[in-house]
């Protein structure tokens, strides 16, 4: 048996949950190349990719059409499945963060945000992951 | 705001009346004491004058008997200077009696009687005792004659006779009198007593009536100022009292009304100011958020722009996207600034003919482009739809009616859009089977910040739109209206006049 390969984010699948089309592509823009992305535009539709994705990563707007950013945070906070998901949570509403760090967040991200502070977010979030496992 | 003259007797005129009568109860009292007084003066006065008619008599019987004794004393001895007394008393005598005859000439009866006992008198003097003496002068044996003293006896006995009677007849009459005078007095300060007494008593009840009617009253007024200055302004008096200070509670209980008013209004105004400070800090969350979203992008893109490498298709696709956004945030800065000055009536609008047909056209081609799961069903008449306003302004309203139509129907469908003329006025109407309105917002739907359930929902807007539309609208001389089933979408429509075009 070799040794396990350093974990990249080659291996990483990521959900952005996010309404606005021109973020969704900024987030893909910002973590860069070698994740797997799947983008849901509202609530209800990112419950449901996170269900069938099962991704590692999840980069959650709060105000979204359906059912709101922190909604579905409590949601996928409240079973065991993803339990190990981690969760970076951007939104304009700067004083969210509390509320969101409560209902399960990792960080929290306020809009407009920094392009490489979301890469290096996400990238301290997975290294963390892989260490731990 | 004075009170109206009432029928009723008011209190002044109760309390000159109540004073009235106290004042002529008190006067007939002293008037029956007076004359209780005068009455008893009145005895006094007669006993007086019977004590004088009695004594004037009995000098008078006196005078009588010194005449008779020196009557007696000549015709029995012949001396001469025993006939003085009889001189002295002779010469008196018309005086005495004329003096008599004065003192009785008052009353009747009394003249009556007197006149007989004076007639005695003169009838003793002039057919007796006169004779004798005469006689007697000339002649002393016949004066001493037994007959003659026998008949004097009998003379002078008939007058004292007459004094005994009318002493004891003026004695009787006066003491009757009396009597009779002391007894009238006697009811008459009884009378009086009870009448003071019963004027004590009417006094001391008008005194109550006073108190009552006055002084509590005045008290109760004074105490509910007390309590309205301690600022409970609920404060209200028993309708209680008698014409002016009725009048007095009901003016009171007045003022407290108006005070109440007063600052319920107050509180009221109050209650819209803090209403309104809350929508204007709203508003600057809001206007934040809003403009973050867009600026998210703009420096987002830049950023990757001037940090990562990007292919030249790239770095056009993101200019692109970073000017689309810089000019939603202008449009939104646009959009709080219309608010601004729709608020303060500073918007001007252009007065050109507009065929809002066009406008509608042109604005659906632009929503058309921006949604997939939604179709557009735009209906419009042949001819064109007149009316007379601001293009650009009408173009705001029907992209924000839109706009709202497709945010509010998450879930897609189709949005109908139509214009016509009814004689007129040019309606467009705009429908969609969104989520509906829920009544309890459906009053307040036009009201600015007013999002409803929408930022729960995810539902971005500024909750300006609506309430700039309706502005703008009626700036045109128009009206704007909905109806709408929550859960099964709205219908916005708004109407202007039509232009002639002629």
């Amino acid at each position: 048996m070799t040794a396990q390969p350093e974990p990249t984010a080659a291996d990483k699948t990521v959900l952005i949950c996010e309404d606005d089309p021109n973020l969704r592509t900024l987030v893909r823009l910002a973590l860069g190349d070698g994740y797997r992305f799947f983008e849901a535009p509202d609530g209800p539709s990112g419950l449901a990719l996170a269900e069938r994705t099962d991704p590692d990563l999840i980069v959650l707007d709060l105000m979204l059409p359906g059912r709101s950013g922190l909604d579905v945070l409590r949601e996928l906070r409240s079973g065991d499945d993803f339990a190990e998901t981690r969760v970076i949570v951007i939104s304009a509403w700067s004083d969210s963060d509390a509320a969101a760090i409560e209902a399960g967040a990792d960080r929290f991200l306020a809009k407009p945000f920094d392009p490489d502070e979301l890469r290096d977010a996400a990238l301290a979030l997975i290294e963390d992951d892989g260490a731990a496992g | 705001m004075l009170p109206a003259d009432r029928g009723s007797a008011t209190l002044s005129t109760r309390l000159i009346a109540g004073s009235a009568v106290l004042a002529l109860l008190v006067a007939i009292a002293f008037g029956i004491l007076v004359f209780a007084v005068t009455t008893l003066d009145d005895a006094t006065k007669r006993e007086r004058h019977t004590r004088a008619v009695s004594a004037r008599t009995l000098q008078l019987e006196k005078l009588v008997l010194d005449l008779d004794t020196g009557l007696r004393g000549f015709v029995l001895t012949g001396r001469r200077d025993l006939l003085t007394p009889w001189t002295t008393a002779h010469m008196a005598l018309p005086g005495k009696l004329r003096a008599f005859r004065h003192l009785t000439s008052t009353a009747a009866d009394e003249r009556r009687r007197a006149g007989a006992l004076v007639t005695a008198i003169n009838q003793y003097v002039r057919d007796y005792a006169e004779l004798v003496v005469e006689i007697a002068q000339e002649n002393p044996a016949v004066g001493r004659q037994g007959l003659v003293r026998q008949e004097g006896a009998r003379q002078l006995a008939t007058v004292r006779d007459h004094f005994a009677n009318f002493l004891s007849t003026e004695n009787a009459l006066s003491a009757a009198r009396t009597s009779a005078a002391k007894h009238r007095s006697d009811e008459a300060i009884a009378a009086a007593v009870i009448g003071l007494i019963a004027s004590a008593l009417l006094i001391t009840g008008f005194g109550f009536y006073l108190t009552r009617s006055i002084a509590r009253p005045v008290r109760e007024v004074a105490a509910g100022a007390a309590s309205l200055a301690g600022g409970d302004l609920a404060t209200r008096l028993e309708p209680r009292g008698v014409g002016e200070v009725e009048d007095l509670t009901n003016a009171f209980n007045r003022m407290a009304e108006r005070l109440e008013a007063g600052r319920r209004e107050l509180e009221h105004q109050n209650e819209r100011l803090r209403e309104s400070e809350r929508a204007k800090s709203e508003l600057v969350s809001v206007v934040a958020h809003e403009l973050r979203t867009p600026l998210a992008s703009v420096l987002g893109f830049t950023s990757v722009l001037l940090h990562r490498d990007v292919t030249d298709e790239q770095r056009r696709e993101y200019l692109n996207i970073i000017e689309a956004q810089a000019r939603r945030l202008g449009a939104l800065v646009n959009d709080f600034l219309d608010v601004q000055r729709l608020e303060e009536g500073k918007l001007s609008i252009a007065k050109e003919l507009v065929d809002i047909g066009t406008v509608v056209r042109e604005q659906t081609e632009l929503f058309a482009g921006q949604s997939s799961k939604h179709l557009l069903d735009v209906s419009l008449p042949q001819t064109p739809l007149p009316v007379r306003g601001d293009s650009n302004r009408l173009a705001q309203v029907v992209a924000n009616l839109l706009s709202n139509a497709i945010k509010y129907s998450p879930r897609g469908g189709i949005v109908r859009v139509a214009g016509k003329q009814n004689h007129d006025v040019v309606r467009v109407s705009i429908q969609d089977e969104g989520v509906g309105i829920p009544p309890e917002l459906q009053r307040e739907i036009f009201g600015k910040f007013v999002r409803g359930h929408a930022t729960a929902e995810g539902i971005e807007g500024s909750g300006l739109g609506l309430a700039i539309s309706r502005s703008l609208v009626e700036a045109h001389g128009g009206s704007i209206d909905f109806e709408s089933t929550k859960g099964r979408g709205s219908t916005f429509w708004f109407e202007l006049p039509t232009a002639s075009t002629g």
